[in-house]
């Protein structure tokens, strides 16, 4: 067998393996998902895809502080929040532009004008300014 | 029309504009003619990111807000400087026997739409867009400018301060054409980037005589190569960075045999491009001007000044952005021969029986192949990527073990556009490439030795 067949036996052989290793089952799935989740707000969308998986509820609760937070907002604090990265991310992204940490804050309190997004119960004396399904949100800090 | 059709058709037609401004500009990276066709739809997808990244900090230096009617006058702007830069038509036609197998060519459309599917099922979520890409570019856009707390900042030191703003700005571009952040339609830009992948190879590999049914079946591998487009990677940096490492490799080695006029200017924009996505490819760029030094001609010398220059010149508009905060993933001083054993033995341990039967295949058909300058040089930049990738676990904060198993497969996926190209250049027909037959005026390479066989044996 000279190179050129050879060749393109064994490009076919990696063409096919290729192809065969493919988790091809996954894509009617995918087709159904598209459907249902197109006529949907973007919003819903992310709730229902994979980003938020980790926890549904707390991608709500996001949601629902994007849409009660002042425009001029400089930043959130959050609170209650569990402590593993992935919440921290889809926080700050969720809430982009708006600035978002976890602390610890130099002064020991987040600066002034930020809001605290309480995930879960809100503290009892807090001044609490909007009330969600998830959470609360409080301040601005003074 | 449902509400995501709707995006996504507006996203659509931004691109398009932008892929149209885009060949416009082409016409001074490569000549007309239908030789160069099917890579000069690659490329120009190629610039009209790049006009639609570049219009937005532009705009911002100008103090105007970006939109519709600074991006319009960003890419009349460049595609009059082109026009003035344009190259001559090519003469010679098309390479003949392009009948193509059309069951091939199915199987590369079924892949195109597979990933197509997997890109657009739901909005970009990777953890790495996240918590990089997608938060720096929906920043911007919220912003219009680019916060100092993102450099500055230890609270945000996991959005990697240090990366290039390329992606995040081609985001935030696409955006403010849009008028709103929508980071599901704007997964759109990730099937196009694999469309103009298999343009650039497909055009690349027909210019230099290769068999329509060998640059088919590279593509087709390619086009279903799912560690890379996978919906996974959709949104982060490693699908753009693998259309870039092509456009640098394939420009590297047209420069160095000097195929055309345009072949230097392509260097130059590719190693911009790519420094401007990740921060290896600025390490990209300088292992392709290492490669050029390595020959003795004049091109080489020439083509390694190109392609750091624009490279370097990318890195140093960053320079105002430059992280102030100290590296957070890696540690210099903790590097050891017995670091690097562990990241090999790592690596080693995620070969598995699939992927040890398509390396085997791979370099089966290396060796079959034959040398050729051109696939030699390309194939010389992937073993320098593998081998960074390879090495810089060693240096990892969190172990050399956690390094691999989490990046390596998704870093070294990108690799496998430059992979398909240099093995698949090896079966061309014939010992001149076709960039090497007459060329018109206004074509011409810079006076020198004449253009070499590309096929050594």
């Amino acid at each position: 067998m000279t190179a050129r067949p050879l060749g393109g036996a064994a490009a076919g052989l990696l063409l096919a393996l290729v192809v065969a290793s493919q988790s091809l089952a996954e894509l009617p799935r995918r087709l159904r998902t598209l459907r249902a989740f197109a006529p949907r707000e973007l919003a819903v969308r992310r709730l229902g895809g994979s980003g938020a998986a980790f926890d549904r509820r707390y991608f709500s609760f996001l949601e629902n502080t994007r849409r009660r937070l002042p425009a001029s907002t400089p930043g959130v604090a959050l609170a209650g929040v569990p402590g593993d990265d992935s919440h921290l991310y889809l926080a700050s992204y969720a809430l982009a532009p708006v600035f978002v940490s976890v602390g610890p804050f130099p002064s020991g309190h987040p600066p002034r004008g930020w809001i605290v997004a309480s995930y879960g119960e809100a503290p009892a004396a807090a001044p609490v300014f909007a009330r969600l399904p998830e959470g609360a949100l409080l301040g601005p800090v003074p | 029309m449902t509400a995501f059709a709707g995006s996504l058709a507006s996203v659509a037609g931004g691109i398009l504009l932008a892929g149209a401004a885009g060949w416009l500009c082409a016409a001074a990276l490569l000549p007309a003619g239908r030789l160069f066709r099917a890579e000069r739809y690659g490329w120009s997808f190629a610039v009209g990111c790049a006009l639609l990244a570049a219009f937005v900090p532009l705009s911002l230096l100008l103090r105007v807000t970006p939109g519709w009617i600074p991006f319009l006058v960003v890419s009349a702007a460049a595609g009059v400087t082109a026009r003035a830069f344009r190259l001559e038509p090519w003469p010679a036609p098309g390479n003949p026997t392009a009948r193509a197998s059309k069951l091939l060519l199915a199987l590369v459309a079924l892949g195109v739409c597979a990933y197509a599917l997997r890109a657009l099922t739901e909005p970009m979520w990777a953890n790495d867009f996240v918590a990089i890409w997608g938060l720096k570019g929906k920043t911007i856009f919220g912003t219009a400018g680019y916060p100092e707390r993102f450099y500055r900042s230890p609270a945000l030191s996991f959005s990697h301060p240090e990366y290039p703003l390329g992606l995040p700005l081609l985001y935030a571009g696409t955006a403010f054409l849009l008028g709103r952040w929508d980071d599901h339609a704007m997964a759109l830009l990730f099937p196009l980037f694999q469309v103009a992948t298999l343009c650039v190879l497909w055009g690349w590999l027909r210019r230099r005589s290769v068999p329509p049914a060998a640059a088919l079946l590279s593509a087709g591998v390619l086009a279903w190569f799912e560690p890379l487009y996978s919906g996974f990677l959709t949104g982060m940096a490693d699908v753009p960075l693998s259309f870039g490492a092509l456009l640098l490799g394939t420009s590297l080695a047209d420069a160095l045999e000097e195929t055309d006029g345009g072949a230097l200017r392509r260097l130059a924009f590719a190693s911009a491009l790519i420094a401007a996505i990740k921060n290896e490819g600025l390490f990209l760029a300088a292992a392709a001007a290492a490669i050029a030094l390595l020959s003795t001609r004049r091109s080489g010398r020439r083509a390694a000044l190109t392609a750091l220059s624009a490279a370097l010149v990318v890195r140093t508009a960053h320079v105002p952005w430059r992280s102030r905060l100290p590296l957070a993933d890696f540690d210099l001083g903790s590097g050891s021969w017995a670091r690097l054993g562990e990241s090999l033995a790592a690596a080693a341990a995620l070969v598995g029986p699939v992927l040890g039967a398509g390396l085997a295949l791979a370099l089966l058909l290396v060796a079959i192949g034959g040398r050729h300058r051109a696939g030699d040089r390309i194939l010389g930049l992937c073993a320098c990527a593998l081998g960074a990738y390879l090495t810089l676990p060693a240096f990892a904060v969190r172990g050399p073990e956690w390094l691999v198993r989490t990046t390596l497969p998704r870093t070294a996926s990108a690799l496998a556009p430059l992979a398909c190209a240099a093995i698949a250049v090896r079966f061309s027909v014939g010992g001149a490439s076709s960039g090497s037959t007459a060329r018109p005026r206004g074509s011409e390479p810079r006076p020198g030795p004449p253009a070499p066989s590309t096929r050594e044996s």
